[in-house]
């Protein structure tokens, strides 16, 4: 595995996302701001079914999901860049994998509850019990998996092989 | 006393007042640093998830919950934005030298405060309209204006934090 690392480190774009400042910050910039759209618009879909804001019809927030579509279209491509640039650093590292089944799995509750939730509403029927459970568990998902995103740069235990 | 050596003296002074105060200390810890890194940053997803989808709606650019109700989801931005405040502080009390005298933490700084003003303006201006604006009736165009200022205002906020690190004066 790590010898596969290594060979991605030596390819051109692996050593531009390195070598060149401005890249690696924008890359970064871009991921900031698809994370914040991602999970922020999770967040609220969450609240939402949570009981905030409840006077708003919940099936209405189904216009927020394009715009975590934008932020996932933002999110993952340049998690990808950086990933090119430092493979080691990210796949030697449980956080990262404990990152990315968290937000999988918030990921996953918020589009169960847009195709499970949103048309029992639009039915005039009431939410199950446990679309409560599904929006504090996608809720903790969300914060768990920003977190893990966080603790990278501090649980990582080498920046790059070669 | 210079400009550069009021900044200078403004720093000490800060550092003074985090080691002081305690903050310091719990910053050096092993998990001080990280925890708030991660707090700031579920602070701005929970800003951008109800404010930024706020002024989204209220540039028109995404469908979604009447203003009005959307509205009562703002007091989460705010504790997203205490959340960052905090945290934030923490930062600048543990490593004033890192910060103050930073260009991107200045310009973050500055846009912060424009986010500040544009809210103020917002709700002396034409928040009360907003509020009661009927189910799809079209927003009013001071009220798209000051989304955008917002909106723009918070993104640029982000990137700014991003870049910090780019910025860091060295230690002299």
């Amino acid at each position: 595995m790590l010898a596969a690392f290594a060979w991605i480190e030596q390819t051109r774009p692996s050593l531009f996302m390195r070598e060149d400042f401005s890249a690696y910050f924008i890359v970064l910039i871009f991921h900031a701001w698809g994370m914040a759209f991602l999970v922020g618009g999770g967040m609220a879909v969450s609240l939402r079914v949570l009981g905030v804001a409840a006077a708003s019809p919940l099936e209405r927030f189904a216009g927020f999901y394009p715009v975590m579509r934008v932020g996932a279209a933002l999110a993952i491509p340049s998690r990808i860049a950086l990933l090119v640039g430092y493979p080691a650093k990210a796949l030697t590292n449980w956080v990262f994998a404990l990152k990315f089944v968290c937000l999988g799995g918030a990921a996953w509750l918020v589009w169960r509850m847009r195709v499970e939730l949103f048309p029992l509403v639009e039915a005039a029927r009431a939410l199950p019990a446990r679309a409560r459970w599904m929006a504090g568990i996608a809720l903790l998902l969300w914060v768990a998996g920003v977190c893990c995103g966080k603790l990278l740069l501090y649980t990582s235990h080498m920046l790059t092989v070669s | 006393m210079s400009g550069a050596g009021w900044v200078r003296r403004m720093t000490a002074d800060i550092g003074e007042f985090g080691l002081a105060s305690g903050a310091n200390a719990v910053m050096n810890t092993a998990w001080g640093w990280p925890i708030a890194e991660c707090v700031h940053f579920v602070g701005i997803c929970l800003l951008i998830g109800t404010v930024g989808l706020f002024d989204l709606r209220m540039m028109g650019a995404v469908h979604g919950p009447s203003l009005p109700t959307l509205h009562r989801m703002v007091p989460w931005g705010v504790a997203g934005w205490l959340l960052c405040l905090a945290s934030g502080a923490m930062f600048v009390l543990a490593a004033p030298f890192e910060y103050v005298e930073n260009p991107a933490w200045v310009i973050k700084m500055v846009l912060i405060a424009l986010a500040g003003v544009n809210m103020v303006i917002f709700y002396r201006t034409v928040a009360s309209r907003v509020r009661h604006l009927p189910e799809d009736a079209p927003v009013p165009l001071a009220a798209r204006v000051v989304a955008v200022v917002s909106l723009a205002s918070w993104l640029g906020v982000m990137t700014c934090g991003r870049v910090i690190t780019a910025f860091r004066p060295l230690i002299e």
